[in-house]
């Protein structure tokens, strides 16, 4: 087989945190090839380079007999690089049509756009595609969601592409969408294009992959043939990496049920969810991205609506109407983007930690009292360590972890009965990492119960004492003791049993 | 397999809304013209429709510039200002004899430019439109009163087709108009700068990232609207017969108020000038029919302000129904 990209030796890092390092594979024409791993291995920074998102740190890649260095994603796209990303940007308020040909649009001789040729190109690509040609004419915010990634696909494909790209492709589509793609992938290999394939579902592997390369931590775990493509086997290279025995855990002694929820449905995102947690203890809610984890700790906090199920905090039911219902009852929450919904970057770390609990802090005239305000503050610098020059430092001074701490000392300053906390050491270096991971250990050992939200598999093993995980909106284990492995989590979350 | 569901029962409201936000504005434009027959003598009578042209002409062009960049998900409020200045400048030099073609184009290159600032800040200077052109419109202000030195300047129209004339009932600024919108709409719909704005306007980055030029259109239609302007500066000498310290100032509200009653989405990538048509004949209509009923124009400000709120909130309320689809996704 002719080959039609062929990348080695590439590397890529976010500043202290290597993504990628010393990665190669060939791409036949025609070869349909799966990419496996877990969440941050390192796939989407793989396919972004070779997308022309980032520019690799060092490597090469060759594409059809040719260097390929593409300097953005338009260049890449003119190279014959075509990508469907995961969450893809299209047009919403523009017709599927013109979305097709956004940027590409063919033009008559006096330079107008030529609306009879575009709808001619459309209507054969559909049928092509067997596709209903009567989407093009509607506008794609009035598409289901099914129907907006099929017409992206189209897009992706309408390009003269050599390689193209899919990014999880099926997370949204239904059964007879997902045939349908599987149908336009072979088709597109017997037609000589490379399809790299990005997935996390097993049962996929044999319809869309001849081969399958596994990554783990950034590095190439395995790269074989489709005919040795045992689950078993794969599982194995995608795990086993040492679990953090930095953090010291003494033996949990739950306490009473602090948070209950009871088939707890949110459409779209969670389905008949039950879970509990106790004081006293950690348990780690685990599960590919867009399993519904985050949905699950947004709902218990009020932010999303259940349309079915039941909640219940410390025995009380409890219908939050949003999150100062949720905060009444002694919930906190510590979200997942730390830029965007956390730190306030215009105050500095004193008020930062003391946001929440400020309400408690005014005197008469509902003056803040500003001593008191200061102690608490300190207190909360001292016990995290916090490295904050004086509490009137500015908070984007600090670095990324200790503004994580500065925000774990808000939650914790409001003595939360139950905390919840979403991707906590997402992007830290690994001392305040661990340091973190301590002191979410101890707080529970203080009788809190804390919900961890993480994709960092080994943290959750380290700080769990029971791991729920979560597939497709649904509970698909519960483990704790002997039974929590990494290789049983994993194995959960894939949806393979022994 | 199973997948997560798709709420594809969601597809049809969403059209049915889509519907709506095409069919609000001809619905209430019907139902206002029925209205004022009624109740006010003399409005549907040739002569004051013709009125209402004349008066509304310099309005329209303004609201067609702004159209351009709305759609982008821009915004231009120093529009009315901007006229002021190139009025005074195309008055004065008309006055002292220039010669009238000249004149013309000397106004819409004035006006260009003045649309190039605006256009320079906000996509070099990467300056909000909003803030960029409330800056300008304060300048354009300034300058204009500076010009002005307590001295109006009294002009006629510049050419026959830029002032009140008619030719067998039809003011010829209401040709002038029906030109300009059709050139408009046509540039929106087959040429690709046009296509582009809207691209733009539904997501920057991602028209980027399908090598679309987003600095490069986004100036060009700011300095668009300067040359509209440029217009719309000569049809105000024309109609008005003098340029006073505060000339213009009164129009941008009005002219953002017809492209936002039109249907042309505040918040950019949907619409287009035969909304703003639609939306400028809704206002203008409204100013006047009030006006034949008796009620004093002070009133035209609460009406055309209500109008713009009402619109706005119909916009933004029914797009995020439609947005939460698209959000739903993540």
């Amino acid at each position: 087989m002719r080959p039609i990209l062929s990348v080695s030796g590439l590397s890529k890092s976010f500043g202290a945190t290597a993504a990628v390092t010393d990665v190669g594979f060939t791409l036949g024409a025609g070869e349909r090839l799966a990419v496996l791993g877990e969440n941050g291995a390192g796939k989407s920074t793989l396919i972004k380079i070779v997308a022309g998102v980032y520019p690799p740190d060092g490597g090469e890649m060759v594409l059809d007999g040719a260097p390929h260095r593409p300097a953005s994603p338009g260049t890449a796209l003119a190279g014959g690089v075509s990508v469907v990303y995961q969450e893809p940007s299209f047009f919403p308020r523009l017709s599927v049509l013109e979305n097709l040909y956004v940027g590409r649009e063919p033009r008559d001789r006096a330079g107008q756009v030529d609306w009879r040729r575009m709808r001619g190109r459309g209507e054969e690509l559909f049928r092509r595609l067997d596709v209903p040609v009567e989407l093009l004419t509607r506008r794609m915010d009035a598409l289901s969601l099914a129907e907006q990634q099929l017409a992206l696909i189209a897009r992706a494909v309408d390009v003269e592409a050599k390689v193209l790209i899919l990014d999880e492709p099926t997370s949204i589509l239904t059964d007879a969408e997902v045939r349908r793609l599987f149908l336009i992938v072979q088709r597109l290999s017997e037609a000589g294009v490379g399809v790299l394939y990005i997935t996390h579902r097993f049962e996929e592997l044999e319809h869309v992959a001849d081969r399958f390369i596994v990554l783990k931590d950034g590095r190439l775990a395995g790269d074989l043939p489709a005919s040795e493509a045992d689950h078993d086997r794969i599982l194995e290279m995608m795990s086993g990496r040492p679990v953090n025995a930095a953090i010291s855990r003494s033996p949990a002694r739950p306490g009473r049920v602090m948070l209950e929820t009871s088939g707890l449905t949110v459409p779209g995102a969670v389905s008949d969810v039950d879970l509990t947690v106790r004081g006293g203890e950690v348990v780690g809610l685990y599960g590919l991205v867009g399993a519904g984890r985050t949905e699950l700790a947004l709902t218990v906090f009020g932010v999303l609506r259940p349309s079915a199920g039941t909640m219940r905090v410390d025995g009380e039911p409890h219908t939050p109407r949003g999150p100062r219902d949720a905060m009444a009852r002694g919930i906190a929450y510590l979200p997942e983007d730390r830029k965007t919904l956390g730190i306030f970057p215009g105050m500095d770390t004193l008020s930062n930690i003391t946001a929440v609990k400020l309400p408690e802090l005014l005197g008469r005239l509902g003056v803040i009292r500003r001593a008191e305000e200061r102690e608490l503050a300190t207190s909360w610098i001292d016990r995290l360590r916090i490295k904050a020059p004086s509490p009137a430092f500015p908070v984007t001074g600090l670095s990324g972890g200790h503004q994580q701490k500065t925000l774990f000392a808000r939650q914790l300053a409001t003595e939360p009965k139950i905390l919840i906390l979403d991707e906590p050491t997402r992007g830290i270096d690994v001392a305040t990492k661990t340091d973190i991971q301590q002191r979410l250990v101890e707080v529970a050992r203080d009788g809190t119960a804390v919900l961890v939200v993480s994709s960092d598999l080994p943290e959750l093993l380290a700080v769990s004492d029971r791991v729920y995980v979560m597939r497709e909106g649904r509970m698909a284990a519960e483990l704790s003791g002997d039974d929590l492995t990494e290789d049983a989590v994993l194995r959960a979350t894939m949806g393979v049993h022994r | 397999m199973t997948t997560t569901t798709v709420p594809s029962a969601f597809a049809p409201s969403a059209r049915m809304l889509v519907l709506l936000r095409n069919a609000l504005l001809p619905i209430l434009l019907v139902a206002e013209v029925i209205f004022f027959t009624v109740a006010a003598p003399g409005f549907l009578s040739a002569a004051n429709l013709a009125n209402v042209v004349i008066n509304s002409a310099d309005l329209a062009l303004l609201a067609a510039g702004v159209t351009l960049v709305v759609l982008l998900a821009g915004i231009d409020v120093s529009v009315g200002p901007m006229l002021g200045v190139v009025a005074w400048v195309g008055a004065t030099l008309f006055v002292a004899g220039m010669p009238p073609p000249l004149v013309v184009v000397i106004s819409v290159l004035l006006g260009g430019a003045l649309g190039a600032i605006n256009g320079g800040l906000v996509v070099g200077g990467r300056i909000s439109p909003i803030i960029t052109t409330l800056g300008t419109a304060a300048i354009f202000k300034t300058v204009l009163f500076i010009l002005w030195d307590s001295t109006d300047v009294f002009a006629g129209p510049v050419v026959p087709a830029l002032g009140p004339a008619r030719a067998g009932g039809v003011p010829l600024v209401g040709l002038v108009v029906l030109a300009v919108f059709g050139v408009l709409a046509y540039v929106l719909r087959h040429r690709v700068f046009g296509r582009r704005l809207f691209a733009i306007g539904n997501d920057a980055e991602g028209a980027r990232l399908l090598g679309v030029p987003v600095g490069r259109t986004s100036f060009a239609a700011y300095v668009l609207v300067g040359a509209l302007v440029g217009v719309a500066a000569l049809i105000y000498v024309g109609r008005v017969g003098v340029v006073q310290a505060t000339a213009g100032n009164e129009l941008t509200l009005p002219a953002i108020a017809a492209v936002v009653v039109g249907g042309t989405s505040i918040l950019g990538g949907e619409g287009g000038v035969l909304r703003t048509l639609g939306g400028l004949a809704f206002i203008a209509l409204l100013q006047n029919g009030v006006v034949l009923m008796g009620v004093p124009p002070l009133w035209n400000g609460v009406l055309v302000g209500a109008a713009v709120a009402l619109a706005v909130a119909f916009d933004v309320l029914t797009r995020r129904t439609l947005d939460k689809r698209i959000g739903a996704k993540k």
